[in-house]
């Protein structure tokens, strides 16, 4: 019916359709492209209207001019017959990549049109964006106000599902709304509060660590962090950690001092958890507290001690752990992922030079102990998976080399790698299971499928290039 | 993660800057937003906001699939007594109707709150139930379940029915999806006849049905697997598809030889206007229990999609087969899957497929797969039989067994002479 009209105009023979929004401007648009909205397929066929600018069809109020740009480039990739259902769902995927405000309005917009296949993509985006979030991120990320009372928000029946991690954030919402009453009464600049809560935590570190004035340096480093914002993840993960820390103990008294080595690694999250939640959470176990704090201190001083005295104290065997009181100064980063699995290793390949240097004897006592140090708490953890286990028996039982030096070499890098690999993955795996961002726990799932694939591999690769280059020296 | 500059609420100003965008979308967008949410995150966005405390429990949908909840312990007692009491909880919370309830979790036993919540349910005109109980015994359904009348799709498993005697049928029904449900015969006939707008019945490993008479007009897709004695089909002239995987059993040899009556003739008889057949695992071999006809008395000529497993080998599924293929002349896409013999060589006559007394000429086929290929000669001479009749035909793939009879296979492929001019044969690796 336009076409009549337009064609004059247009060169091309296509015929177009006047659509206005509600703050008057008027566009045109090709007619096939127009008529994939039902809601404008409908308006020109029973009122006639859009032919011409001065009988624009009004478009609902919820349309602005912009929002309406991206409806159309959505209309006119859809409407084309001959797109292959791939082909259509790549579009989806790229058009949908936009902030959050955007999406809201283009949903409100696709619906007041009543263009259902965009209000379903659109709804199912905001819903990918909502899920796994925790509240207060989803309030973050729509503007939306927090405006439940302490009360309402722990009433019983919002933990319908019994989360744990609700739980826990009920408790921490109550305390907050706490704190905020207190600041609006002070009328406080909140940056005060967050300086007391990081003194009183020094406080606590000093008195572990007998008053080293470094920590302090360091703790305001660590803490500038927002507790807050870890407050949820690590009290759960605390009571998580505080668990295995225990088991572990009850399992391998006799190794207590070298088991909590390994699982050292895993409380090396613990002395940032512990201290934001000692000032945070009171309602942790206090005899659960101070394990940590013991395992805290052990494990700094663990790190900081240098071989000869480590080596001392492993050799001996059981030695109580009132050594040097050491502090932790600042290049040990705790709460950094890669930081103490590369501390380990680094004390591993220090031993592997030395044992090259000492004498025969000497050879066979560090590959001794080595093997009593590494394998066994390994094997105590069972972290090996069994096959890498398999693959490095064979490679020490099919070397026909006399010397120590070449399989306690072998074997210490094979384990480092492993002890190496399983430590990442732990930690990454524990860190994903804290942060509920689903979105990383599925990058996590990505690495740890990548990790899992290739650590073993890796790891025989490595320990065959190493016993490959190494020279066998034989044992005098 | 609240920022140190968010406001604490009462104060207003900072709000209008960024408004709040979500909350004020229509009522149904904001249904349809957490109606593809899980469960337990849609729950959680009651904490959201004042204005989001109640927007989860008029959403429709309760799915309480595997995912819903994530269990930490073992203890299989605690994790059914957690998933009654959430259920429970979700359902009195829940306002408005409810048009959708899965519950489908792996580790869930049947207990007695099924009756209760189905009671429920069905005070608040659902349409849709899905009960999957993958452990433990059949589960009695209530009579209560029977009073949904507006339901629409019904999906059970491991449960046994038993309708109460007034019972006429559910009149919306348009889904049927049994599994593992245990039935005596008069009920299932009296169910499925008296659902007069069933299009869909699927059927899987039910229990306590020696045969099956499929009387349902408007029925539009037939998914049977499993064992049965007879299964016949009468005033299905939509049915368009059919999947009918049929189990062997040791005692079935018997009594089939009872009757002379060819089942595929029983079969197809009301078949004629299906459009898609598969006949997987044994059926091939329960059509052939009879004396088959010639050719089925009514060509499908709206069968354009078969698919099947035969043992070449085994003369009367190689007849059957055959009936088949020449009473469907408008075939477009076959795909053949060869079971390896069983039991001792039937003797079949080797040049079974060579015989050019089958006139057959499929004018539509164009889409051959076959596979489970191993270089026997009925196998070859069967892939020529259709590929010389087949004059349209564009592409057979062919996938052996294993990898052994490689060389020879393709050499024999290559020496086929075509009817089409346009025919490719690719040679699959397994």
């Amino acid at each position: 019916m336009s076409e009549g009209v337009m064609a004059v105009v247009k060169p091309e023979m296509k015929s177009y359709i006047w659509l206005q929004t509600a703050d008057g401007s008027i566009q045109q648009v090709e007619e096939e492209v127009a008529m994939f909205c039902p809601m404008i397929c409908r308006e020109i066929i029973q009122t006639g209207m859009g032919t011409s600018k001065n009988f624009a069809i009004s478009l609902p109020q919820r349309v602005n001019p912009a929002i309406l740009g991206l409806i159309l480039d959505y209309c006119r990739f859809h409407q084309v017959p001959g797109r292959s259902n791939k082909e259509r769902k790549t579009y989806d995927e790229k058009f949908i990549r936009m902030d959050t405000k955007k999406l809201c309005e283009l949903t409100s917009a696709a619906d007041s049109l009543q263009l259902k296949p965009l209000v379903d993509l659109t709804s199912r985006a905001l819903a990918r964006i909502i899920e796994g979030k925790t509240p207060e991120e989803i309030r973050e990320t729509f503007h939306l106000p927090d405006d439940l009372t302490e009360e309402e928000k722990l009433e019983p029946l919002r933990n319908i599902t019994d989360d744990p991690r609700i739980r826990l954030l009920n408790r921490l919402y109550a305390r907050k709304r706490k704190e905020l009453k207190e600041r609006e009464k002070l009328k406080n600049v909140e940056v005060e509060e967050e300086r007391v809560d990081e003194r009183s935590v020094e406080d606590l570190l000093t008195f572990i660590n007998g008053g080293d004035g470094d920590s302090k340096g360091s703790r305001t480093n660590k803490n500038k962090k927002k507790n807050r914002r870890r407050k949820d993840l690590k009290s759960s993960s605390n009571d998580v950690y505080g668990d295995n820390n225990k088991d572990l103990d009850d399992l391998c008294p006799a190794f207590h001092d070298i088991s909590v080595a390994s699982p050292s690694k895993s409380s090396s999250f613990s002395p940032k958890l512990e201290f934001d939640d000692a000032d945070n959470d009171d309602d942790l176990d206090p005899a659960m507290k101070e394990e940590l704090d013991r395992e805290v201190e052990d494990f700094a001083r663990r790190l900081n001690s240098d071989w000869k005295e480590r080596r001392q104290e492993i050799l001996s065997l059981g030695q109580e752990r009132r050594l040097v009181p050491m502090s932790m100064n600042g290049n040990v980063r705790l709460p950094d992922r890669k930081g103490v699995p590369l501390w380990h290793l680094y004390i591993d390949v220090c031993v592997c030079v030395s044992c090259r240097m000492f004498s025969s004897l000497f050879l066979f006592a560090n590959f001794f102990t080595w093997f009593i140090v590494h394998v066994l708490p390994m094997k105590l953890l069972s972290v090996w998976t069994r096959d890498s286990d398999l693959l490095l028996e064979l490679f020490v039982f099919r070397m026909s080399s006399s010397s120590f030096e070449r399989i306690g070499k072998m074997l210490a890098c094979g384990l480092l790698l492993q002890k190496l690999w399983r430590s990442w993955q732990y930690f990454y795996a524990s860190a994903a299971r804290r942060e509920k961002d689903s979105w990383r726990r599925e990058k996590q799932e990505n690495q740890d499928d990548k990790m899992s694939k290739c650590a073993p591999f890796v790891s025989r690769l490595f320990v065959v290039a190493v016993a490959c280059y190494f020279p066998a020296t034989d044992v005098g | 993660m609240k920022q140190k500059l968010q406001e604490p609420p009462g104060i207003n100003c900072k709000m209008k800057m960024n408004p709040d965008r979500i909350s004020n979308l229509p009522d149904n967008i904001i249904e349809g937003i957490l109606s593809h949410l899980p469960i337990s995150d849609a729950v959680r966005t009651s904490l959201l906001s004042s204005k989001w405390r109640y927007k989860w429990a008029t959403v429709p949908y309760l799915v309480f699939d595997d995912r819903f909840y994530l269990f930490s312990s073992r203890n299989k007692a605690a994790i059914n007594s957690k998933i009654v009491s959430i259920v429970d909880r979700v359902l009195l919370l829940h306002l408005g109707p409810i048009q959708k309830f899965e519950l489908s979790h792996r580790e869930f036993l049947a207990v007695s709150d099924i009756d209760r919540w189905i009671l429920h349910l069905s005070r608040s005109s659902i349409e849709s139930i899905v009960l999957e109980i993958c452990k433990g015994e059949a589960y009695r359904m209530p009579s209560c379940l029977f009073s949904c009348q507006s339901l629409t799709n019904l999906e059970l498993r491991k449960c046994s029915l038993k309708p109460p005697s007034g019972f006429k049928g559910f009149r919306k029904l348009k889904k049927l999806d049994l599994q593992y449900v245990t039935f005596d015969q008069d009920v299932f006939e009296n169910l499925i006849s008296s659902c007069p707008d069933l299009e869909r019945l699927y059927l899987r490993d039910i229990v306590g049905l020696s045969r099956i008479k499929v009387n349902v007009p408007k029925l539009q897709v037939f998914i049977f697997e499993g064992f049965i004695e007879d299964i016949s089909f009468e005033n299905t002239f939509n049915l368009a598809e059919v999947v009918f995987s049929y189990y062997e059993n040791a005692k079935n040899t018997q009594s089939q030889a009872l009757d002379n009556s060819s089942n595929l003739l029983k079969f197809f008889v009301n078949l004629s206007n299906i459009e898609m057949l598969r006949l997987n695992d044994y059926s091939l071999k329960y059509l052939a229990v009879g004396i088959g006809p010639h050719k089925l008395p009514q060509p499908c000529i709206k069968l354009h999609n078969l698919t099947m497993y035969i043992n070449l080998n085994n003369f009367e599924e190689s007849i059957t087969s055959l009936s088949l293929l020449s009473s469907t002349p408008n075939l477009e896409e076959i795909e053949i899957t060869v079971c390896p013999d069983e039991q001792a060589v039937d003797g079949i006559d080797t040049n079974f497929w060579q015989d050019g007394c089958w006139n057959c000429s499929f004018d539509k086929l164009r889409f051959v797969m076959i596979t489970g290929i191993s270089g026997a000669k009925p196998e070859l001479d069967f892939m020529k039989f259709l590929i010389s009749n087949s004059p349209v035909l564009e592409r057979m793939e062919v996938t052996p067994a294993s990898t052994s009879v490689r060389w020879e296979l393709v050499t024999k492929l290559l020496s086929f002479r075509r009817a089409s001019n346009r025919a490719e044969i690719i040679y699959m690796d397994p």
